[in-house]
């Protein structure tokens, strides 16, 4: 048999890796949270201590214009525009809108006077270049337009330098979380994957698979320890299911052997003794194929005890057993059959998987239906095939044809116990087989596809 | 088959004991029983037997796990399993440890019988290794695998062949239907059908439109092969 591929994990069944990333996106969006706030607590400050500049700047114009009205204030403006440090924006105009004096030639388009005094209550903001300024414009007595405004350039640096800051500590919050998120799953995932992979082996029948090195003394270490109390209890259930059925078949048969060594004794009655032993066959026919059954069903994907079988000879052989069987009957029979394909298994199994389908055909066809055995390689599996143009399952029984005693309503006449096909499903589990039922137009198929063994010589 | 066959019986079972006795002594032979396997050992390694008819479980042991010791003690006696344990595995298990042939329980009389009589034959008789086997009217050799009935050839297939060569190698004998399919087809399960019939009444059916009547039904036992002397 092959050696048997852990099955794939998809991505999303990471369930640790998906935990481990969720608690970093949220430590992140905190974090993100925070520094917004901070971000607007630096911004009003920040704009506030403009607002306070520029409220003193109106101050002290107000304070000149009390004493002497335009022309201390353009003269102050002059003496300020020269020694202009490019922070702030002043501009006096008269009613024909002839500059008087100012940091500039023309008066800024998208802004206009509003209101009269020198209040710095509602200041507005507006863009020239590349420059967001804190302005107030107003129309002094007597028609002369006054704007005064102080450059945002300082704020907006400032912003701009923490925003860069956010960014960067976002982004190495993401790499440091998904960092450690990575290595915790990785951490707990190995532990996790180390309890799935002797589940794998369990499931495949190996009930003595067992954990290897010491346990950790944490949560992990306990389940193993579980595991393991739980491996030995199905383990000691499973040796004990073996030993009853050998010893039921010792105590039964014991019996049983009496009852035919008296029953030879019973002379000239010979029909009643043939018919009673044949009955008795049957009882232990029956009670065989269930020992069968569970032995099969116990060992199913232990690989014990296999070992390389001819495949192809061995169907041929029990082909040719049943073939004249199926000719007197008047079944037209076919058998392809690749050669030398090899298995692991064992014969007597493989021979009584035949031997119960080909027995079966050949019970419930009619003369003229057709009986086709195909082995055929496929991939790495080797395909048998069984078909017959018979009456078939009845729809009604498919899903439980592989059941211990399933039997048709319409065959109770027919000999039988009901035990060949859950023979032969317990048989193929045996040998890592699969077996379906393909649909046919009439009658009956049957498909086992057996793990091929590669030779290797 | 001398007067001087013996057979040692290990089987804890006194009725199943004294069945298989009756079976021995009526083919003429002299029986022992022993109903533990260390005492079966014991008997089985100072006298010498032709057959040991061996039961499994037995108080002491397996009776296949006994085997090696038995055959180290320098005993040659032909061993036929006779165990409670009948499954096909069983029954390959004790074959490929030694045993020379397994019946399982129940088994009827008749069987046992064939049996017994075939060991003591296999027992006594060498190995026919000469190439031409000849009852009668009948010729079959070996090396060439040819059946020839009154001088004429008889073509039979490759397991007719084989079937025909079972029978002759336990001429005049009853050989019974499991027998056959132990022996000639490997098959050491119940089919359920007497698949077995249908191969022997073809192979019959040659050999009489041939012109021999050398396989007869033994009623409710199985076959004999006894070709009538030329």
């Amino acid at each position: 048999m092959t050696p048997a591929k852990p099955p794939e994990r998809p991505w999303a069944a990471r369930a640790t890796l998906r935990l481990a990333a969720l608690m970093a996106l949220a430590v992140t969006l905190l974090s993100l949270a925070a520094m917004a706030l901070q971000y607007r607590l630096v911004e009003s400050r920040l704009m506030a201590a403009q607002q306070t500049l520029l409220t003193a700047d109106l101050n002290g114009l107000a304070a000149l214009y009390d004493q002497r009205r335009i022309i201390a204030l353009r003269q102050a403006i002059d003496y300020r525009a020269t020694a202009a440090t490019g922070d702030e924006m002043l501009l006096l105009m008269d009613r024909n809108g002839a500059i008087l004096a100012g940091t500039r030639k023309d008066w800024p388009k998208t802004l206009a006077p509003a209101g009269e005094g020198f209040t710095s209550d509602n200041a507005t903001t507006f863009t020239e270049g590349q420059t967001r300024w804190l302005a107030v414009a107003r129309t002094l007595p007597g028609g002369f337009p006054l704007l005064v405004a102080r450059s945002l350039q300082p704020v907006d640096d400032t912003l701009a330098a923490l925003r860069r800051g956010i960014l960067t500590l976002l982004a190495a919050l993401l790499v440091a979380g998904a960092l450690v998120g990575w290595f915790a799953a990785r951490s707990v995932m190995t532990r996790i994957n180390r309890i799935n992979t002797l589940a794998d082996k369990v499931a495949e029948g190996q009930l003595d698979a067992r954990l290897p090195g010491p346990r950790t003394p944490d949560e992990f270490g306990l389940l193993e320890t579980h595991v393991h109390a739980m491996l030995d209890r199905i383990e000691n259930l499973n040796r004990a299911t073996h030993r009853l059925s050998d010893t039921i078949a010792h105590e039964l048969r014991t019996p049983l052997n009496r009852m035919l060594q008296k029953l030879s004794k019973i002379e000239g009655q010979d029909d009643l003794t043939a018919d009673l032993k044949s009955e008795m066959r049957q009882a232990i026919r029956m009670f065989d194929s269930l020992l069968d059954i569970s032995r099969a069903e116990a060992d199913a994907g232990t690989g014990g005890g296999l070992v390389p079988v001819d495949l192809s000879a061995t169907a041929l052989e029990v082909w040719d057993l049943y073939d004249p069987l199926a000719e007197d009957k008047g079944l037209l029979t076919e058998a392809k059959i690749t050669p030398n394909l090899t298995i692991l298994g064992d014969r007597n199994l493989i021979a009584q998987v035949l031997s119960n389908l080909l027995d079966n055909a050949i019970k419930y066809c009619a003369p003229g239906d057709r009986l086709t055995l195909q082995i055929t390689p496929e991939d790495d599996r080797i395909l048998m095939r069984v078909t017959d143009t018979g009456p078939g399952l009845p729809d009604a029984l498919k899903p439980e044809a592989f059941d211990r005693f399933t039997r048709a309503e319409r065959d109770r006449a027919t000999p039988g116990h009901g035990l060949g096909l859950a023979l032969v499903r317990a048989i193929a589990a045996r040998h890592g087989a699969r077996l379906t039922l393909p649909a046919t137009e009439k009658g009956f198929a049957l498909e086992i596809r057996w793990p091929r063994l590669q030779q290797s010589d | 088959m001398s007067d001087m066959d013996r057979i040692l019986i290990i089987e804890d079972d006194p009725e199943t004991a004294a069945a298989i006795r009756a079976e021995a002594e009526a083919l003429g032979c002299q029986t022992d029983h022993r109903d533990t396997l260390s005492a079966g050992i014991e008997a089985a390694t100072t006298n010498p037997y032709n057959v040991i008819v061996l039961d499994r479980m037995l108080p002491g042991g397996d009776g296949v796990d006994a085997m090696a010791r038995i055959r180290a003690g320098g005993s040659t006696a032909m061993i036929l399993i006779l165990s409670a344990l009948g499954r096909a595995a069983n029954r390959v298990e004790g074959l490929e440890k030694g045993a020379d042939d397994y019946l399982p329980k129940p088994f009827e009389p008749e069987e046992l019988r064939a049996r017994l009589r075939a060991l003591l034959r296999r027992g006594t008789i060498q190995v026919l290794d000469n190439d031409l086997l000849a009852f009668g009217d009948v010729e079959i050799r070996l090396k060439a695998r040819t059946v020839h009935v009154k001088r004429t050839h008889v073509p039979t297939s490759p397991k007719e062949f084989e079937l025909l060569t079972y029978f002759a190698r336990n001429a005049g004998q009853i050989v019974t239907r499991m027998q056959l399919l132990e022996n000639v087809w490997n098959l050491h399960f119940d089919p359920g059908t007497n698949v077995v019939d249908v191969h022997v009444g073809r192979l019959r059916r040659k050999l009489e439109e041939a012109g021999t009547q050398a396989i007869q039904t033994a009623r409710g036992e199985g076959y004999i092969f006894a070709p009538l002397p030329a």
